[in-house]
């Protein structure tokens, strides 16, 4: 049987640069998130309102969303069977997909509803927290 | 000295406490990375706005005030984390030199946040009132996405470095 090596394995570099595209993705993506949640909560900007902001930076969140949608699979793909029997990951995937509904329905409607939502902003940080909670476990479960 | 030191700062209580523990060390670098993808993402922002490529429709003086308190809180929570983190395996990091050169980078950021604050930082209603992005914004915006790329780069490549055992004072990697 012709066994083919990864080619995620290929170099040694690889990985850890598709890690460092992971956390600054992340960075934008939660980063332009939480913008809008600490707004909501009465701790940014208080001269624009959620609605608005949420409107400035939506572009550079789904630049974000795009880079973790590319990079995360490459460093799965990397060594899939270890991520698919970690607790960890699979925890993580769990909360994202739960933190990525809750944004597109639940928060999205709060933010456009107007009223102040501090309750949906709170949870929104927490999910988002939770994931990078599950990423950081991945390396120690 | 700075070797004794950094070897006295991972004997002390907290550090031992933090290495020995299995969860307690991770809880610390996730509020780490939720320091830098919730404060990190707002310093993407405030550049972002200086090079007019987000939030064009508000006033920059808006974007820097707005954002400065909820910056500060994070970067404190980022450095008292790292310092944790730093403590637990102090004598490792001192034979890191992706840590020296993310120190490095960090004085950096501290030189660029003196040379730019009187001129952009702390001047957003001047930058408002031009008809177009001063230059020295703009390249202050550059410098500042490039250095902390810069930081969060080497901070990664920190946890990829074999420590030199045969250096090293104390065999903490028995008990990691």
């Amino acid at each position: 049987m012709l066994i083919m090596e990864n080619p995620l394995d290929s170099s040694p570099m690889i990985f850890p640069v598709l890690e460092c595209f992971h956390i600054i993705g992340m960075a934008l993506l939660v980063g332009t998130i939480a913008l809008v949640d600490f707004r909501m909560l009465g701790w940014a900007m208080p001269g624009q309102t959620p609605a608005e902001l949420a409107d400035d930076v939506k572009a550079w969140s789904h630049v974000g969303l795009a880079v973790m949608l590319l990079s995360g699979p490459m460093l799965f793909l990397s060594d899939w069977d270890m991520y698919w029997y970690n607790s960890a990951w699979r925890a993580k995937m769990g909360l994202f997909l739960l933190a990525l509904a809750f944004n597109f329905t639940v928060h999205r409607r709060a933010i456009a509803s107007g009223s102040p939502g501090k309750g949906v902003a709170l949870t929104s940080l927490l999910l988002w927290a939770s994931v990078i909670a599950g990423g950081i476990f991945i390396a120690f479960v | 000295m700075l070797l004794e030191f950094v070897q006295w700062l991972q004997m002390t209580g907290y550090a031992t406490a933090l290495r020995q523990s299995w969860y307690v060390y991770p809880v610390i670098m996730t509020l780490h990375l939720v320091g830098i993808g919730m404060f990190g993402g707002l310093v993407l922002v405030t550049n972002l706005r200086l090079l007019g490529v987000t939030m064009q429709k508000r006033p920059v003086a808006d974007v820097i005030r707005g954002l400065r308190h909820l910056k500060h809180a994070g970067l404190t929570l980022i450095v008292v984390c790292g310092f944790l983190m730093f403590s637990s395996k102090a004598e490792e990091y001192y034979y890191n030199w992706f840590f020296w050169m993310k120190m490095s980078l960090l004085g950096l950021i501290a030189l660029h946040a003196l040379a730019f604050r009187s001129s952009v930082y702390k001047n957003p209603a001047v930058l408002d009132r031009s008809s177009t992005m001063p230059g020295i914004a703009k390249l202050a915006a550059v410098l500042s996405i490039l250095l902390w790329t810069g930081v969060a780069i080497c901070g990664r490549g920190i946890g990829y470095i074999d420590p030199p055992l045969e250096k090293l004072h104390a065999m903490l990697f028995l008990v990691k």
